[in-house]
């Protein structure tokens, strides 16, 4: 047990997983390595091997999620790997293979893969394709698809398990903002349950949601939001489908408020959905949405920092709801 | 001409320039250093009255006039220098620089031979590594300057940066950051100049990382089908971040990759702009002849890390000691330096003397630290502005005030 970053704690759970399931293989445009704090190296490819390490994996993205959906048709789970913006590459694929096989197949086909996203998220000096956010909005908008997204390495090695053992293919949505987010991880292998929100703080004032770099801001708002005096109850969903919509109408049930904040696009940010639900369901009275607006990030420092849902904005935003 | 050429390539692999792979190697090999390799063998033919024939009996720079000449000489140097001055910039750390930023140092023959056969009005798709193409084709160095300060007189207006400059009025359809996609976009470019019935040519650069994916057999067998006026040139630098490209792919030439598609396809040394040049001419009369496209590999060194700084210093050319490569390589690639190498072929030709050139440095070196000053004092754009520019039209809601 000790503080590790979000890169090393998930290829750590990878690493345990390797172990035990014999087939599990992954794709990377890279060599998979990271190195703890302590100084300890997890390098997959000497580990286990060229077969099971494709070593060097070219800029193909289609190829290699293509090929993760082939192998799981003959039963031998995979992970691909893609760096930034690039899953999207391979939309088709996802849409209409990976979400569809087994529905199609009338349930023969398995789809045992997990897409892992690495890199994404709001970033200054990157502009456009290398900084964008929100594309788990995408993806759970198809049949098939499970989507998660850790916001701290804790949840992000037990998700990154959780989604290996699945059967069913699942989208792992690593945005670079939760690497340094100070949790004690495990070394041995643990599952954190897809579909199961987490209470990151209980309160009665204001239920506030998010997930991914959202949370990372809910997470830095909190001292803001008690000196505004504001007991605010705080949940991540950790993912979004599917999406543990009990917990959260609950919360809003009780608090009457639903602040949602999202680092994807205004318009059908995943978020969206939290809100629609909890609306349909009774649960609360007063919604609002924090998101980026429906723009391309621009590589302008103050420019994508105005329009990113931060701290600051998180307790503004509070603080309207209690007041108005 | 043309048709002289497709014949040889269907019947012999690449025919300009050095193919370690293919072969026959010593024999090809053995003629490309003749006619316009290393700087002695180069230079006795370039100083030669005709200005050089090639060995393989292309003609190297005939049709350059001296004029033209300096030109792509000073281009290189303004790549060269503007590079070293951003880098300078980067590891001061006085302007607070962010973002990232991709050197083509050491590339530079390729863009300036290519570039140096097309026209004004001809288009070329970039990659993320492609400040060297623009300034090639025209790009403004304050301009450019002020992008990389993401500031409101900057090319994108502060949007963009480094990775994503575009001159669109220059024919510069822009650099990107996602791999591979220069080359459809490309082709795309070239079937516009088809429905409109123009002259111009399209040309998209890549990576050798870039020939991996679907869009660059679309782009190449649709331009073949269509007979388009595309050329796709292929910046071969040996890596893929830190992957080497021989690790990425099972053939060793990536010309051969157009044969299938009964596309000329063509593998040159990339660090000699004479022989980049003549090939790319050659590609460009057939483009505008309606003759279809061309494949064209130019082998080639990439100085510095793959991007940022890592191991650059201020005044050391190239960056030493990065895990994925040896420092002997990069010790000889910096041996073959296209920028010597072009200045001394202009020195025999007459066209070049020490003092001279000295002076064109300083001067470029100027124009340099001028468009630095003028990034710097060129205005932050008002954060709002990033709601602008979505649509043609008007502005997106800023939807983070709605709470
Ligand atoms: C589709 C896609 N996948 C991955 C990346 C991340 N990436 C950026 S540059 C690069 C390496 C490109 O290598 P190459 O095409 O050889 O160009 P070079 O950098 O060597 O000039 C990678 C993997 C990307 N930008 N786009
Ligand atoms: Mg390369």
């Amino acid at each position: 047990m000790a503080v590790k970053p979000g890169n090393y704690a998930i290829l750590e759970g990878i690493q345990a997983e390797m172990k035990t399931n014999k087939d599990l293989t992954i794709f990377w445009q890279n060599r998979p390595t990271a190195v703890s704090p302590m100084g300890k190296v997890i390098d997959l490819g000497k580990e286990f091997g060229n077969a099971r390490i494709p070593q060097y994996t070219a800029i193909d993205e289609e190829w290699y999620i293509g090929a993760c959906a082939g192998m799981a048709l003959t039963g031998v789970p995979s992970i691909a790997h893609t760096p930034y913006m690039c899953t999207t590459r391979a939309f088709d694929l996802v849409f209409n293979q990976i979400g569809k096989l087994r529905h199609m197949t009338g349930g023969q086909a398995s789809m045992p893969m997990v897409i892992w996203q690495d890199g994404a998220g709001r970033q200054p000096g990157m502009a456009g394709q290398h900084a964008d956010a929100g594309q788990e909005s995408l993806y759970a908008a198809i049949p098939g698809i499970k989507v998660v997204i850790p916001s701290n390495p804790y949840d992000a090695k037990g998700l990154m398990i959780a989604a290996i053992r699945d059967p069913d293919p699942v989208i792992f949505w690593h945005y670079g903002q939760i690497n340094a987010v100070q949790t004690d991880v495990p070394d041995e292998a643990y599952e954190v349950k897809i579909g199961e929100a987490k209470l990151v703080q209980e309160g009665t004032d204001i239920t506030i949601v998010g997930y991914g770099p959202a949370m990372v801001e809910i997470n830095k708002a909190i001292p803001g939001l008690k000196a505004a005096g504001i007991n605010a109850e705080i949940i991540d969903p950790r993912s979004l489908k599917p999406l543990p919509i009990e917990a959260i109408a609950a919360s809003a049930k009780k608090t009457g408020k639903l602040l949602a904040v999202d680092h994807g696009h205004e318009t059908l940010c995943g978020v969206t959905e939290i809100i629609a639900r909890c609306a349909m369901m009774g649960a609360g009275n007063k919604f609002h949405r924090l998101a980026f607006p429906d723009a391309p990030p621009p590589g302008n420092k103050e420019m994508i920092g105005w329009m990113t849902p931060d701290a600051p904005k998180i307790v503004a935003a509070a603080k309207k709801m209690m007041t108005a | 001409m043309a048709s002289e050429l497709s014949s040889e390539n269907q019947t012999d692999s690449p025919v300009t320039a050095e193919s370690p792979a293919a072969p026959r190697k010593g024999l090809r090999r053995r003629s490309f250093m003749q006619a316009l390799g290393g700087v002695a063998g180069g230079v006795a033919v370039m100083a030669g009255a005709t200005r050089a024939k090639a060995g393989n009996s292309w003609d190297s720079a005939t049709d350059l006039s001296d004029e033209k000449l300096m030109e792509m000489y000073t281009k290189m140097l303004k790549s060269r220098w503007w590079e070293e001055g951003m880098k300078d910039v980067f590891l001061k750390g006085d302007d607070k620089m962010y973002g990232v930023c991709h050197l083509y140092i050491g590339e530079e023959a390729v863009a300036g031979g290519c570039i140096g056969a097309l026209n004004d009005d001809d288009y070329i798709v970039s990659h993320h590594r492609g400040h060297g193409h623009l300034i090639n084709k025209g790009g403004d160095l304050d301009k450019m300057s002020a992008e990389m300060f993401f500031r409101e007189g900057g090319y994108n207006k502060g949007f963009g940066g480094s990775m994503h400059i575009t001159d669109v009025s220059k024919g510069i359809l822009g650099m990107n950051g996602i791999v591979g996609v220069s080359h459809i976009l490309g082709a795309g470019a070239a079937y516009g100049i088809k429905v409109r019935g123009g002259k111009q040519v399209a040309v998209s650069f890549g990576g050798d990382g870039s020939v991996n994916n679907g869009w660059f057999y679309g782009a190449l067998r649709n331009a073949a089908l269509y007979k388009l006026p595309f050329i796709s040139v292929i910046e071969n630098n040996g890596f893929q971040v830190a992957i080497p490209t021989t690790e990425t792919i099972s053939v060793r030439d990536l010309s051969q990759i157009g044969k299938g598609l009964d596309i000329p396809s063509y593998t040159v040394d990339g660090q000699d702009i004479f022989a980049v040049y003549a090939v790319m001419k050659r590609a460009v009369d057939r483009a505008r002849n309606g003759e279809g496209p061309t494949l064209i590999e130019a082998k080639t060194h990439r100085f510095y890390d793959h991007a940022g700084m890592a191991r650059a210093k201020i005044g050391t050319l190239g960056a030493f000691g990065l895990p994925y490569r040896s420092d002997r390589d990069v010790h000889a690639w910096i041996a073959n330096d296209p920028l010597p190498k072009f200045k001394n072929a202009l020195i025999n030709l007459g066209l070049l003397d020490e003092k001279k050139a000295a002076a064109l440095e300083a001067d470029v070196k100027k124009q340099v630290q001028a468009s630095i000053e003028f990034a710097r004092k060129s205005p932050m754009p008002k954060q709002e502005i990033g709601l602008s520019n979505v649509f043609a039209q008007g502005t997106v809601s800023p939807s983070q005030l709605h709470a």
